[in-house]
C-alpha cells in the first residue's frame, strides 16, 4: 500500500462549495411528455377522423350526416371496387415473388461471390431506392411502353414478341425493380452479420458452390427473405402512379388508385365509400406489418449487425460464370435504372420520341421553357424543395428527439415511441393523406391554418417519412455507450443537457445522414399529398401526375429530370455523412 | 468528508436475486473495495450508491443526505447525487477535449469561464494531463483516457469517488503503476472512495478495507491482511489467493490447542482459532506447506507430483496426498520423488462453507 506523506487534504477549500446541487428541480418529464404527445398525435391523429369519416353517410361538411356503414355498402357493391382488390393482390404477388427472388439472388452475388464489379453493384442496385418513382415510370413507359422506343425497336424493326407494359405483370415487373432494393438490403444485412465459417464449413465438407448455396446460404437467410416479402407485399398493396400512369391503356385500377378516382371524379365529392376503403387497407396493411413483427421479433430488426471474424473470408469462385453473372447484373440495372433515367433525359429533350424520326431532328427546348416559364410548374419546384428543408429538418428533430425518449430517458410511456415511430411508413400514403384530409377539416383550429397551405402538406409528408429518420438514427444511437450518459449524470447533468451536449452531438453525423435522406424522400414522395394539394400548393409529384393525365408528357419529363438532378446534388453533397454512417 | 451507509439492498432482476441484504458502512477518507467474480453483485452495488439502479428494498445514505430509503419513497436522482465516478470504459465523451470533459461538471453548476478554466488546470494537473488540455479522446492512450475521466470525477470536488473496475482496460504493467498512483492520490485527497474489482492483486493492495461478494451477497470484510491470513467463508478463502482444504475430526486438548486429523495427517494438524464441532475443513495457503526432500522424515506425509508449474518467483506444485489435493509452493526446484510434505502448526485455518465441500479431492482424471 501506498501512503506519502505530503500535507492533505489537498483541496483548496474555495472549490469545497461546488459540490451541491448544480440544478434547480426542472422536470425534464414534462419536455419529454410534451415530444411524446406530439409524435402520438401525428401518426395516431389523423386515422381517427379517417375511421370516424367512413363511418358516417355524408362528408364532414355536409349537413345531416348520420353513423351507419353506407360507405362500406357502396364499396362493397361496386363491382370497380372487387376488380381492383383482384389487381392490386395479383400485382402484389408477383411483384413480391419477383423482387424477393431477384433481391436474394443479387445479395448473394454481390456478397458472398467473386462476382466482378460486385462493390459498385451494391451500390447501384439501390438507385430505385433515390430516383424520384414517378420520373421512373415516366422514363419506363417512354422506353417500354406499348409505343415506347424500345418496344417499337423490337416489335417491329427486329420482328420479335413484345412485351406488354399496361398489364398486370408488366406494372409487376416494374413494381419489383423498386422494391428490389429492400429484399437486397435485408439480405445483405442477414450476410453480413453472420460471417462466412458457416458455408465455408460446407465447402470444406465437399458441397460445391450451388450446394452451398442452396443447402446453408439460402436456409440462413430465409428469414430475411420472409421479412422482405412481407414488406414487400404491404408496400405493394397501395402503389397510386403506376396504375394511374400505365393503368388507362387497358383499363386496369388497383386499390389506391380506385380510391384516388373515386374520390376525384366520383358524383358526390369525397364520399364515405372512399374512407371506408381506406379504413380497410389500413387494417390489412397493419395486420401484415403486426406478422412480420411477430416474424422478427420486437425490435430486433433494428439491431446493427456488424461482420464477426470475417478476415479470412473466401469469396465463392463462380469460375466460367464470373463475367457472364457480372455482365447479366449490369444488364439489369442498365434496363431497370439507367436507361430508364436516359430515356427521361431524352424524352425533356424532344418534340416526341418516336422511331419514325431520329431523335435529333426532333430536338426542342419547349420542354425546359415549359419547366421554367410555367408558374405552377416553378411553384411546384419552389413548394417542393421548401418542403423537402424545411420537413426534413423539423422531422429529423423530432425524430432525434423521440429516439432519445424512447431509448435514452426514464419517461414512463418510453416503450410506445419506437412502434409509434415504425408505424407511419406502414400506412398507405393516400391513406394517411386522407385521415390528414378529414383531420384538418375536422379539428379546426388549428387544422384550417394548415389546410391551404404547404405546411398541411409538409405535416402529411413528414409524418408518413418519420420511419426512415428513425431508422438512421436508432442504430447509431445504440451503438453510443450508456455509460456517456451515466458519466455525465453523474457530473450533475439533467436528461436534457445531456442530450444537448453529450448525445445530440455525437449522433452529428447520423442526423446529417438522417436528413439527406429525409430530404430526398420528401422531395420524391407524393402519395400522402394527392388528396391535399388545392391550387398554390403545389409539389413535384403531384402536378407530374396531373400534368400528365392531362396528356402534357414532355414538360413532366423535364420536371421528372430537375427533381432527379436536385436529388443527385444533394444525394453527392451528403454522400460522406451516408457512408460514414454506414461503415461506423 | 462523509462516509456511505448502505443498508439491507434487495435488488432482482426476474427470478434472481443480484442484491440480497447487502449492508456496509465505508468510513470517512476510507477505501473499500468490493471484490467478487462476475455477476457477484458488486457493480450493481456501486451503481446502486450512484443513483443507476434502485434496488427494491433498503436505503443509502452519503454524510447527513440521504440517496435512498425504499420504505421513506426517498430516490434521489443520479445527477443529485454529487459523487464522482469512473467507469469500466472511462466513458470520456468522444467529441470534447480533454478540457471541455474535464469542465462538463462545472459548466453545468454554472460556473464562470475563468473560474472553469482555473479548475481544470489544476484537476488536469493533480491527475498529471496537464499537457494535454486540447487533445481529443481518440488521441489518448487507455491510460491517459482513464486519468482524464479520473479528473472529470474529481472536477467538483466530491467526497466520494467510485471505481467501477477502473483497470480492467490497462495492460499489466501500466495496472501495477496506476494502481500505485490512484491509491496515493485517494489518500492524498482524503476521498472516501468504494472500488469494484474482481482482481485480487488490486483489491489485497490498494484498499484499507475488503468486502468480498458473491451471490448477492457479503461473504466477508476485514483488511487485506485479515482477509488473507483468516477468510473465515471458503468461499473467500478461494477467490482470494490459492488455497489448499482438508477436513477431518476436530479434536482440543487441554492447552485448548485445535488439532485436525484427517487420514493424510493422521498424528493432526494445529489449527489457528477454535471450532465448536467434531468435524471441520481447513484451509492452508500454498506458501505455508513445507515440502522437503527429506524422505526419512516419517513426522510428514508422503505426497504424489502431479505437475509444476514455474511462476517467475517460485515453483507451484499440485500433489497428492492420500486423496487429499495440495497445492505447494517453492522458491526453488525440487525433485519429483522421494518427498515429505508437513503443514506447520498455527498455519491452517478454519473455514465454514454452505455446502459443507469436504477437502479437495483429486480428479479422477488426474491420477494417471
Amino acid at each position: 500500500m501506498t501512503t506519502s506523506t505530503v500535507d492533505r487534504p489537498r483541496w483548496p477549500d474555495r472549490f469545497r462549495g461546488l459540490a451541491r446541487s448544480p440544478r434547480s428541480l426542472r422536470p425534464a418529464s414534462a419536455a419529454q411528455g410534451l415530444i411524446w404527445a406530439v409524435v402520438v398525435v401525428l401518426v395516431v391523429g389523423p386515422l381517427v377522423p379517417l375511421v370516424y369519416a367512413s363511418l358516417r353517410n355524408k362528408p364532414f361538411y355536409l349537413p345531416g350526416g348520420a353513423f351507419s356503414l353506407d360507405g362500406y355498402s357502396t364499396l362493397f357493391a361496386d363491382p370497380a371496387f372487387w376488380e381492383a382488390v383482384r389487381n392490386t393482390v395479383l400485382f402484389a404477388l408477383l411483384t413480391t415473388v419477383l423482387a424477393v427472388a431477384g433481391g436474394t439472388a443479387f445479395a448473394i452475388l454481390c456478397n458472398r461471390t467473386n462476382l466482378p464489379g460486385r462493390k459498385v453493384y451494391a451500390v447501384l442496385l439501390l438507385a430505385p431506392i433515390v430516383i424520384p418513382p414517378l420520373g421512373l415510370i415516366v422514363g419506363w413507359l417512354a422506353l417500354y411502353g406499348q409505343s415506347g422506343y424500345i418496344t417499337v425497336l423490337v416489335g417491329d424493326d427486329l420482328n420479335l414478341p413484345v412485351w406488354n407494359l399496361s398489364s398486370i405483370p408488366g406494372m409487376a415487373v416494374l413494381g419489383a425493380a423498386v422494391a428490389l432494393p429492400i429484399a437486397f438490403l435485408t439480405c445483405q444485412a442477414a450476410l453480413s452479420g453472420t460471417d462466412s465459417s458457416l458455408e465455408d464449413a460446407a465447402r470444406s465438407a465437399g458441397a460445391t458452390p450451388p450446394q452451398v448455396i442452396r443447402r446453408v446460404t439460402l436456409p440462413m437467410l430465409r428469414p430475411a427473405i420472409l421479412n422482405s416479402a412481407v414488406l414487400i407485399f404491404a408496400l405493394s398493396l397501395e402503389v397510386l402512379g403506376l396504375p394511374l400512369i400505365l393503368g388507362p391503356p387497358a383499363h386496369i385500377d388497383f386499390y389506391a388508385s380506385y380510391l384516388y378516382k373515386t374520390w376525384t371524379s366520383g358524383v358526390l365529392p369525397d364520399p364515405p365509400s372512399v374512407s371506408a376503403g381506406a379504413v380497410l387497407l389500413l387494417i390489412v396493411v397493419s395486420a401484415l406489418l403486426l406478422v412480420r413483427m411477430r416474424l422478427l421479433g420486437s425490435e430486433q430488426r433494428f439491431v446493427v449487425t456488424t461482420t464477426r471474424g470475417g478476415g479470412t473470408y473466401q469469396p465463392m469462385d463462380l469460375r466460367r460464370w464470373r463475367w457472364p453473372a457480372s455482365a447479366a447484373v449490369g444488364a439489369f440495372i442498365a434496363v431497370t435504372s439507367l436507361v430508364p433515367l436516359l430515356g427521361l433525359v431524352l424524352m425533356s429533350s424532344v418534340r416526341a420520341l418516336t422511331r419514325l424520326q431520329p431523335p435529333w431532328e426532333l430536338l426542342t427546348t419547349d420542354n425546359w421553357n415549359h419547366v421554367a416559364t410555367d408558374v405552377t410548374l416553378r411553384r411546384a419546384i419552389s413548394n417542393s424543395l421548401i418542403i423537402a428543408v424545411v420537413g426534413g429538418a423539423l422531422a429529423v428533430l423530432l425524430v432525434a428527439a423521440a429516439t432519445l425518449i424512447a431509448h435514452r430517458s426514464g419517461f414512463f410511456l418510453r416503450r410506445t415511441l419506437a412502434p409509434t415511430l415504425i408505424y407511419p411508413r406502414a400506412v398507405p400514403g393516400i391513406i394517411l393523406g386522407i385521415g390528414f384530409f378529414w383531420s384538418y377539416l375536422l379539428v379546426n383550429p388549428p387544422g384550417g391554418s394548415v389546410r391551404n397551405n404547404i405546411w398541411g402538406e409538409l405535416i402529411a409528408l413528414g409524418v408518413r417519412n418519420l420511419t426512415l429518420a428513425y431508422i438512421v438514427i436508432y442504430p447509431s444511437l445504440a451503438r453510443i455507450n450508456a455509460e456517456f450518459d451515466r458519466a455525465a449524470r453523474a457530473a450533475g447533468a439533467g436528461w436534457w443537457t445531456i442530450a444537448r451536449r453529450i448525445l445530440l452531438p455525437i449522433l452529428r453525423p447520423a442526423l446529417l445522414a438522417a436528413f439527406v435522406l429525409m430530404f430526398v424522400t420528401l422531395l420524391n414522395d407524393y402519395d400522402p399529398v394527392v388528396f391535399l394539394q388545392k391550387p398554390g400548393t403545389e409539389i413535384i409529384g403531384v402536378t407530374m401526375l396531373q400534368y400528365f393525365q392531362r396528356g402534357v408528357v414532355g414538360p413532366v419529363a423535364a420536371l421528372a429530370v430537375v427533381q432527379i438532378l436536385i436529388v443527385a446534388v444533394v444525394l453527392s453533397l451528403g454522400w460522406r455523412a451516408i457512408t460514414r454512417i454506414r461503415h461506423a | 468528508m462523509p462516509e456511505i451507509r448502505v443498508e439491507h439492498l434487495i435488488k432482482s432482476f426476474g427470478d434472481h436475486r443480484v442484491l440480497d441484504d447487502v449492508t456496509f458502512t465505508v468510513k470517512d477518507k476510507e477505501f473499500v473495495t468490493l471484490l467478487g467474480p462476475s455477476g457477484c453483485g458488486k457493480t450493481t452495488t456501486l451503481m446502486s450508491i450512484a443513483g443507476f439502479v434502485t434496488p427494491e428494498t433498503g436505503a443509502i445514505a452519503c454524510g447527513d443526505e440521504t440517496f435512498l430509503d425504499r420504505s421513506a419513497g426517498v430516490d434521489r436522482a443520479a445527477e443529485d447525487r454529487n459523487l464522482g465516478i469512473v467507469f469500466q470504459s472511462y466513458a470520456v465523451w468522444p467529441h470534447m477535449t480533454v478540457a471541455a470533459n474535464v469542465g462538463f461538471p462545472l459548466k453545468v453548476r454554472r460556473l464562470g469561464r475563468k473560474a472553469i478554466r482555473e479548475r481544470v488546470e489544476e484537476v488536469l494537473d493533480l491527475v498529471e494531463m496537464g499537457e494535454y488540455v486540447d487533445r481529443y479522446p481518440y488521441q489518448l492512450s487507455g491510460g491517459q483516457q482513464q486519468r482524464v475521466a479520473l479528473a472529470r470525477a474529481l472536477a467538483y470536488s466530491p467526497g466520494v469517488l467510485l471505481l467501477d473496475e477502473p483497470f480492467s482496460n490497462l495492460d499489466a504493467k501500466l495496472r501495477e503503476r496506476a494502481r500505485a498512483w490512484l491509491k496515493e492520490l485517494q489518500h492524498n485527497l482524503g476521498l472516501t472512495t468504494v472500488f469494484v474489482t474482481h482482481d485480487q492483486d488490486e483489491a489485497l493492495s490498494m484498499s484499507d478495507r475488503l468486502l468480498v461478494m458473491n451471490d448477492g451477497r457479503i461473504l466477508g470484510g476485514g483488511s487485506p491482511e485479515e482477509i488473507y491470513r483468516e477468510p473465515g467463508e471458503r468461499f473467500v478463502a478461494e477467490f482470494v489467493g490459492r488455497c489448499s482444504f482438508l477436513s477431518g475430526q476436530v479434536t482440543t486438548d487441554a492447552e485448548g490447542t485445535c488439532r485436525l486429523t484427517t487420514p493424510e495427517f493422521p498424528d493432526g494438524i494445529v489449527v489457528r482459532g477454535h471450532h465448536p464441532g467434531p468435524e471441520a475443513t481447513v484451509a492452508v495457503r500454498p506458501e505455508d506447506i513445507e515440502i522437503h526432500e527429506h524422505a526419512d522424515d516419517f513426522t510428514a506425509a508422503e505426497p504424489i507430483v502431479l505437475d509444476v508449474s514455474y511462476l517467475g518467483d517460485r515453483y507451484q506444485y499440485r500433489v497428492a496426498v492420500g486423496r487429499a489435493e495440495l497445492v505447494v509452493q517453492t522458491t526453488r526446484r525440487i525433485a519429483t520423488d522421494g518427498l515429505r510434505v508437513r503443514i506447520p502448526p498455527g498455519v491452517a485455518t478454519f473455514v465454514e462453507s454452505d455446502d459443507n465441500a469436504p477437502s479437495t479431492e483429486i480428479d479422477e482424471t488426474h491420477e494417471s
